[in-house]
């Protein structure tokens, strides 16, 4: 399992690279101007070819992804200028291996920015991924069971309802009735737990993890009630059921340990990419998670940044399928890794 | 105003717009309805800001409502433009950290400033001329200091100076030479290579030649770090580009050395600066602000009412606390001046703009009021265009448009393709252009564009016929509005046309300007710059459209809320305060 | 009732309300069974004599289909049963074995847990003791090393070995009746050969009563005593096995003998399949079910096929014993000259 997992780390770290450098060619195939952009307005070609040279955009696309791939692998520093360096060492920001780059726009090492994006990202998910689970599981196993009553209808129903309202609307919503119109809740904002403690930390989290959930919910009661069923339709259920074990065993113990596998995958990989930043959530909601750091970033054509983000949230996903295999491989006596 | 700003305003604000509404509530250039009780001292004042700033160093300050509010609040500058209703008096530059406005020599190439006694950093020492010289110097490391205003640039008497951070000894002593100390240091001596007769404008809107502390640089590390002079500070001294920071009363700042009635009063003791760069954030501030419950009371905000919410403070109690204000950003059409060759063409399409159908389009005059000249009304100077009259507020009149195509003998129905920002505002806005131009002899494509809308107009190549834009000049003269939009030499070279949109070149207008920006006094350079608008609306090089209407809303236990020409039509941030009862 | 056969069913029916209609998946099913013998249900898939067995385990319970008629049990009607009452008896005294194994088997489980579970949950012992009963049982049908297969999952099993682990897992509780559906269509033929010997062998050891559910007449042939052959939800034929393959009287069954594939006769003979296909068993009309697919039915005067079902009545034959629902007044003529030259003669000549 070790090599298999090796391996695949070996497969995804060269994806990764591949993805970056695919980031690299498509942000220099923009129209925009990006030195004219952080150079500002009345500047002469000159001032912006000095500002070019300053974000090291100058200097061709490959040796840029080389010396960030470089970056990765020994630290750099920013700015690159040995002569700044002599007469301003304090100028000098160190980025140390594996520095996924400088922020111009933020003033900041890459590192740093999803150093602070990261908890928020990953405390949303959590949050998120708990409610859905909770609430989308155990939904979608009553609608199973009770399959063609009212109830599931009511359960299917209600949660595509929910599912067709876009992401901004029901935070929006949110904001606008619970937090304004109601004041039941205070505005949100992220607290981390090492400020604020949990209570506060998941107080602060109940919006914007209930908007991310039920964008979530509808897809995994479905997939619940769907999974559920056709494990209760499988032949080894009928033979749980002739040898005489109650209902709720058979359902517990044989139906589910198969329905919820698949499951299991899903979850993994849409955690992993809600790691990688909750876009919409974020913004509605001013969290400034990796999501927003993306908006951002893309806005300001802040290419470090957006390349970090590339990478961070990349590796999340490629990391999440793996461990998502090895768990499936746990799971499933029938799975080998290999 | 620095143009970024107006790009985001120009995205956000006046085309986004939704709703038409029944008219009402006219113009309030100065004080808050209910506020002109002088306002105390003390309390905290919630500041709700709904966007990001790109930097809090001053020399990479850009966006215009940073500029203006934190001149009152962190940044003293040599000069400075007074809290005054009156338009012109607010853009006429006051003594700030300097003793006068400029002693200015050498026909217009030579101005001097000496800084006041008592005039000192928060951490207690005294601000000097080597700090203005550093902090001007700083502008040149254009690969350190990136963003923020250029213009000293092309004006110190200083050649191939890399700024102050790589430069050799010599172009350091170079430099120094253009930008010199006295020997007490305390009078400034800038030299420049032409004459500059509205520098003291430009110094009191935008902090390029405001004072850094050199011991306090580090370079890009410094972009969110604050060293205040003004009557606050920054607790913990840096900003937090994502949340904002409290600003506390700065104990080193001695109002005696200081005009506050004039230029910050500092009323509140604490300003608590929230900063949400949601996209909905300004919409939710200003639903707060309606509600106004708990400490929204005390809130004013850098979000203006949105079109949605306007219906609502028209009335009943929240009117109160509701200003509809004039701003300084101007809508406009740019022909595309390679295309749209013969100007009876492009005559015909402004005789036959529907100006009044546009702005009711954008949602009537709350939100927009008709233009007459590129040059907006709060710009010292301004006057309108003598080419549109008639124009911008009519509804246009397609039987003379139709005389002079034929008179151009050109083939109709003439095509022409009309891009602009899309938001469905501007769809709306764009389609009233299409049918009054339609019905006078062109075939209009609208070409509703998506995020790189600037930079793909740029470009000298492409196949647009009518480009829409909006501009807010970066201090309140017209020398920052004409000469960066239609010089052709500053903005035209192979790849782009800069902001000359319409790749205009005219020899003609360029003497101009130059006539104008070697004028030794202001009021020379002013008539100047009528010549120019003069000229460019003979020439129907633009057609004016809209300026655009800010609406603010403050809390109840706000006091002195106002907007000036000083702030940008932003909330005054000198004047306000908190009531204490 | 007939109450002296340990197993009587009686008058059966099991019907499915489905948004077209009604199912009438089994309709009016009778027979009777005693311990230690075995009864062949044979028919085409979709004939209902998988149905009619799962309602006998009450593996319906919980589900829309209405059943009705009697299923005597050793003196008790298992369909008065309640849910709880009727799983106590499944598993313990009704067990079942299935068509495929391997699906029939959780895949996630261990064999030897899969079969303790069946043990445990009607007796109150030990995991270790049930281990030891499970290592027994494997032993017993003939899985080799049982004490470390015990541990294995299904998909390292065989075919044959998943088979006689599941014969284990049914037969754990030494059930009184077994129910095998199908249990070696899914096998090789070698191996179907061994675990049909192997169920004989326990049904001797144990005296267990079992219902053998096969489209299979060969498996009928070598296993039951008794046959019954169902088409559309109805017996259309009943009666000890030497009987009803060596006389069939209904030209359903006689289509199932002529299907059979023969692996010794020669090659030219062709395998003549029953034209056709079953039919909906939805809103079913009136007349002999097989009618559409009867080559004779034209031997019947009128148009009697196609507006009376025929009764399920005693045959020309063999008495009271052997009962058919036809319509043909001399079956047994046609099946001699038209007929049996096509049955193998395994079946036709064996008996």
């Amino acid at each position: 399992m070790w090599a298999y997992a090796a391996r695949r780390v070996v497969i995804g770290v060269m994806l990764l690279l591949a993805l970056t450098l695919v980031t690299f060619v498509l942000f220099f195939a923009s129209p925009a101007d990006q030195a004219r952009h952080a150079c500002g307005k009345q500047c002469t070609d000159e001032q912006i070819a000095v500002t070019e040279k300053a974000l090291g955009y100058d200097k061709p696309v490959y040796e840029q992804w080389g010396m960030f791939v470089k970056g990765l692998a020994t630290g750099r520093e920013f700015p690159a200028d040995p002569e700044l360096k002599k007469t301003h060492p304090e100028f000098i920001t160190d980025c140390d291996a594996p520095c996924l780059g400088y922020s111009k726009t933020n003033g900041k090492t890459v590192n740093y920015l999803i150093g602070k994006a990261a908890p928020v990202s990953v405390s949303l998910a959590v949050v998120a991924v708990v409610l859905w689970l909770a609430f989308g599981v155990s939904l979608g196993i009553i609608a199973a069971v009770v399959k063609g009553s009212i109830i599931d209808r009511g359960i299917v129903g209600l949660t595509l309802i929910i599912y067709a309202f876009p992401t901004f609307f029901l935070g929006v919503f949110f904001l606008k009735f619970v937090v304004v119109k109601w004041g039941i809740l205070a505005y949100p904002g992220y607290v981390s737990i090492a400020e604020g403690g949990v209570a506060n930390w998941l107080n602060n989290l109940l919006l914007p993890g209930m908007t991310l959930a039920l964008v979530f919910l509808a897809s995994y009661v479905r997939m619940t009630r769907a999974f559920v069923l056709e494990s209760l339709g499988e032949d080894y259920i009928r033979t749980a059921r002739a040898k005489g074990l109650t209902s709720r065993r058979v359902l517990f113990k044989h139906a589910l340990r198969a329905a919820l596998t698949p499951l299991v995958t899903m979850t993994g990989i849409d955690f992993a990419s809600l790691l990688g930043g909750a876009i919409i959530t974020e913004q509605v909601f001013a969290y400034n998670g990796m999501g927003k750091l993306t908006v951002d970033s893309s806005q300001a054509w802040d290419l470090p940044t957006i390349i970090g983000i590339v990478v961070v949230a990349g590796a999340f996903v490629i990391l999440a399928n793996i461990i998502v295999d090895i768990c499936y491989a746990l799971i499933d006596p029938r799975v080998r890794l290999g | 105003m620095g143009k970024k700003l107006l790009r985001a305003v120009a995205a956000s604000s006046a085309l986004a717009l939704g709703l038409g509404l029944a008219a009402c509530g006219g113009d309030s250039g100065g004080g808050g309805s209910a506020n002109d009780e002088p306002g105390e001292k003390g309390g905290t004042l919630q500041y709700l800001q709904s966007f990001l700033y790109e930097s809090a160093d001053p020399q990479r300050i850009y966006y215009g409502v940073q500029l203006a509010q934190w001149r009152r609040v962190l940044y003293r500058g040599l000069v400075a433009f007074p809290m005054d209703s009156d338009p012109e008096k607010a853009t006429t530059p006051v003594p700030d950290l300097a003793t006068d406005t400029g002693t200015v020599t050498d026909g217009g190439k030579t101005w001097a400033f000496t800084l006041k006694d008592g005039v000192k950093w928060e951490d207690g020492s005294d601000i000097t001329c080597a700090d203005v010289q550093y902090g001007t110097s700083r502008v040149f490391a254009n690969d350190v200091i990136i963003g923020g205003p250029n213009y000293t640039l092309s004006y110190i008497d200083v050649k191939d100076y890399p700024g102050p951070y790589t430069a050799t000894p010599e172009q350091q002593a170079e430099f120094e030479k253009a930008v010199s100390c006295s020997d007490d240091n305390k009078t400034v001596t800038f030299h420049f290579n032409k004459p500059w007769a509205d520098f003291n404008q430009a110094a009191a809107g935008m902090m390029m030649v405001d004072p850094y502390k050199k011991s306090f640089d580090e370079g890009d590390r410094s972009k969110w770090k604050v060293l205040s002079n003004g009557p606050y500070k920054v607790e913990g001294g840096v900003w937090d580009k994502n949340k904002g920071a409290t600003l506390v009363r700065n104990d080193q700042y001695d109002e005696s050395t200081d005009t506050p009635d004039q230029l910050r009063k500092a009323l509140p003791d604490k300003i608590n600066w929230v900063v949400n760069g949601s996209d909905t954030a300004g919409e939710l501030f200003n639903d707060r602000l309606i509600k106004d419950a708990g400490d929204d009371q005390y809130a004013i905000t850098s979000a203006r009412v949105t079109a949605q919410q306007l219906p609502k403070v028209q009335s009943g109690p929240v009117s109160e606390r509701y200003v509809n204000v004039v701003s300084p950003f101007t809508d406009y059409l740019v022909m595309n001046h390679k295309k749209l060759t013969d100007p009876k063409v492009r005559e015909a399409l402004a005789v036959s703009l529907n100006a009044t159908g546009y702005i009711k389009a954008l949602g009537g005059e709350l939100v927009a009021e008709p233009a007459d000249s590129i040059v907006n009304p709060g710009t010292a100077g301004y006057k309108p265009n003598p080419a549109f009259e008639g124009i911008s507020d009519g509804e246009g009149d397609p039987d003379a448009a139709q005389a002079l195509l034929k008179e151009a003998g050109v083939k109709t129905p003439f095509p022409i393709k009309l891009s602009y920002p899309k938001t469905p505002t501007a769809d709306k806005a764009m389609a009233v252009l299409q049918e009054s131009w339609n019905k006078a002899g062109f075939d209009v494509t609208l070409d509703g564009q998506g995020d790189t809308y600037y930079d793909v107009i740029a470009q000298p190549d492409k196949d647009s016929d009518v480009m829409w834009a909006g501009w807010g000049s970066d201090w309140p003269s017209a020398m920052t509005v004409i000469p960066p939009l239609f010089d052709s030499r500053p903005n035209i070279s192979k790849t782009t046309c800069g902001n000359d949109y319409g790749c205009y070149e005219s020899d003609e207008l360029n003497k101009i300007l130059d006539e104008a920006a070697n004028a030794s006094n202001v009021e020379d350079q002013q008539a100047k710059m009528q010549e120019a608008d003069a000229f460019l609306g003979k020439e129907y090089a633009y057609i004016p459209l809209d300026n655009q209407k800010f609406n603010w809303l403050y809390g109840s236990k706000v006091t002195g809320f106002t907007t000036t020409a000083a702030s940008s039509s932003y909330p005054e941030l000198g004047l306000i305060g908190v009531s204490q009862k | 009732m007939n109450n002296e056969h340990f197993l009587s069913v009686n008058d059966l029916q099991v019907h499915f309300k489905t948004a077209d209609g009604i199912v009438k998946a089994t309709d009016g099913l009778s027979y009777t069974l005693d311990r230690g013998k075995t009864l062949g249900i044979v028919g085409e898939s979709g004939s209902g004599k998988s149905v009619s067995s799962s309602a006998i385990m009450g593996l319906h319970q919980g589900t829309s289909a209405r059943i009705e008629g009697n299923v005597w049990l050793d003196g008790v009607d298992l369909l008065t049963l309640s849910p709880p009452e009727m799983r106590k008896l499944r598993g313990k005294e009704i067990a079942m074995i299935f068509q495929d194994p391997l699906s029939a088997l959780h895949p996630y489980y261990t064999v030897g847990h899969q079969i303790a579970e069946a043990y445990r949950v009607h007796n109150a012992v030990s995991k270790k003791h049930a281990r030891k009963k499970v290592v027994e049982m494997l032993e017993l049908v003939g899985i080799p090393q049982p004490e470390r297969r015990f541990d294995g999952y299904p998909h390292e099993y065989s075919g044959g070995m998943r088979q006689r682990a599941m014969i284990a897992m049914a037969l754990i509780n030494d059930p009184s009746l077994l129910i095998a559906d199908e249990p070696t269509t899914a096998l090789d033929v070698t191996v179907q050969a061994q675990i049909l010997d192997l169920l004989q062998k326990l049904q001797k050891e144990f005296n267990t009563a079992i219902i053998m559910i096969t489209h299979d007449l060969g498996v009928v042939a070598e296993m039951a005593d008794d046959a019954l052959v169902m088409y559309a939800g109805r017996a259309v034929e009943y009666g000890p096995v030497s009987e009803v393959l060596t006389h069939p009287e209904m030209p359903y069954t006689w289509g199932l003998l002529s299907s059979v594939p023969d692996v010794t006769a020669d090659t030219d003979i062709p395998m003549v399949p029953i034209p056709g296909n079953p039919p909906s068993l939805l809103n079913q009309p009136p007349g002999c079910a097989f009618q559409p697919r009867c080559v004779h039915s034209s031997k019947v005067p009128g148009d009697l096929c196609k507006t009376t079902m025929p009764d399920l009545l005693p045959g020309s034959h063999g008495g009271s014993g052997h009962l058919t629902r036809c319509h043909l007044p001399n079956p047994e003529l046609i099946y001699e000259t038209e007929v049996a030259h096509d049955v193998t003669p395994t079946q036709s000549e064996e008996r």
